[in-house]
């Protein structure tokens, strides 16, 4: 029964999603289940039952005038002429594993980069050879930061295909990579959870061992860019593993009946061209207005404002264009 | 080897489906089979040809559909139920086959030309 089930899915996964399709799946999976259950019932092997089932379906083609979805069915034969590429459950799980090692390289790699300053915070209390030591390990900390990124790009170079278009997956794919989602979700928030906690806290190293022991303020900020580190690492890890499922669920287009499994948050548009172009740079420039203004000022009571007026901002470029 | 042509018979699965209504509303899958049996397995009818007919002639107003539990297992299935208009196009297609038969039978050789 599951291979009818998929195949009906699949066979109705490129429609689009409306009140008659929707009928005619049902309609026509409850014809094949009583057929399916009568031929079990006269004695016939669950694979002769499945092979008859399916045999005798029919094609979609013939409904496309009752659905209203001629232009469809012409499309998607017109895109199969043209080649779209149907991504396998097999490429989808080395997708997955490859994802998952790259956002652990380049969240390691990161987290080198944002400590690779350390040495040098330990080094200021020290003497000359301290300091020769301090930038060797920057240095260090960065190339092989870099060497990670490398890396990471070319695992995941292959995988180029998946982000130009004409590649779907179909239904027991998305669902495998949907049901593997799902378990992710408690590690996920987990992961985010922690990773902020620790940026938060990151602070307290400093105020601890500044007033404990005030000879020794490096070590604090040291400490503070180790918690800073590890939190980043958590957030950026978190954030690809997961950015993995959504490219993979995104394939198939979230208005047809394949499409389920897309997430539900639609990415908003702007009609404005230009305008939309400025917002995808938007959250960025006001991240570096913020730290700007509170590095230069060291007003961190005040500047937290930021955020406020840039949301509202945001709302009101969203109401108006 | 002959089997049946797909292309004529098409017009007439309408017939087909309205008089296995006649009697009693009835579901796809049971039309499916009673058409199979009725034509001595001959005549096997595809899903989608079936519900293609269904939703054509639902459309037409010569059925109406209704969903229902079924008595034996108790699952939710539409049903469907012919109406006086469905009965009267009936009766017109039932004439229309008796001239069609009657036209094309005067050109197949009883031998069936050997």
């Amino acid at each position: 029964m599951e291979t009818i089930r998929n195949y009906l899915e699949t066979m109705f996964a490129r429609l689009p999603i409306t009140f008659e399709v929707q009928k005619a799946k049902n309609e026509l999976g409850q014809m094949m289940e009583d057929k399916y259950t009568e031929l079990i019932k006269d004695g016939k092997t669950e694979n002769e039952a499945v092979g008859i089932v399916i045999s005798e379906f029919g094609n979609l083609d013939e409904l496309a005038e009752e659905l209203g979805i001629s232009s469809f069915v012409i499309q998607g034969n017109q895109k199969a002429a043209a080649g779209i590429r149907s991504v396998t459950l097999a490429e989808v799980k080395d997708y997955l594993h490859d994802r998952t090692r790259a956002a652990y390289t380049v969240a390691l790699g990161v987290l080198l980069c944002i400590i690779s300053c350390c040495g040098y915070l330990l080094g200021v209390s020290w003497n000359w050879r301290g300091a020769v030591y301090a930038t060797c390990f920057m240095f260090l900390m960065i190339a092989a930061a870099i060497g990670l990124f490398m890396f990471s790009g070319f695992v995941m170079g292959k995988w180029k295909f998946l982000k130009q278009k004409g590649c779907s997956v179909d239904f027991a794919t998305a669902e495998y990579v949907h049901n593997r989602r799902e378990s992710f979700r408690v590690t996920f928030a987990m992961m985010i959870t922690i990773g902020v906690i620790l940026c938060i806290l990151s602070v307290l190293p400093v105020v601890i061992i500044t007033s404990l022991f005030s000879w020794r303020s490096g070590l604090g900020v040291v400490l503070m860019f180790v918690f800073i580190g590890i939190g980043v690492f958590l957030l950026v890890a978190a954030g690809n593993m997961n950015a993995g499922f959504s490219t993979i669920l995104s394939l198939n287009k979230s208005d047809t009946m394949g499409g389920s499994f897309v997430p539900s948050q639609k990415q908003v548009r702007y009609n404005n061209n230009m305008i939309s172009q400025l917002m995808s740079v938007y959250w960025p420039t006001v991240t570096c207005i913020y730290l700007c203004w509170s590095f230069l000022s060291f007003d961190w009571h005040i500047t937290w404002i930021v955020w406020v007026i840039a949301a509202v901002v945001q709302q009101l470029i969203r109401a108006i264009w | 080897m002959s089997s049946i042509s797909s292309d004529i018979i098409r017009g007439y699965n309408d017939t087909m489906i309205l008089y296995l209504l006649w009697d009693a509303p009835s579901y796809g899958y049971e039309i499916s089979k009673r058409i199979r049996s009725l034509s001595d397995e001959k005549y096997l009818i595809k899903e989608t040809t079936l519900y293609s007919a269904f939703t054509r002639l639902e459309k037409n107003g010569f059925v109406e559909s209704f969903s229902e539990n079924a008595t034996i297992s108790g699952k939710r299935r539409t049903y469907y139920r012919i109406t006086d208009k469905g009965r009267q196009y009936y009766r017109e297609k039932c004439a229309e086959w008796t001239l069609t038969k009657e036209v094309v039978e005067k050109f197949i050789k009883e031998d069936g030309g050997i």
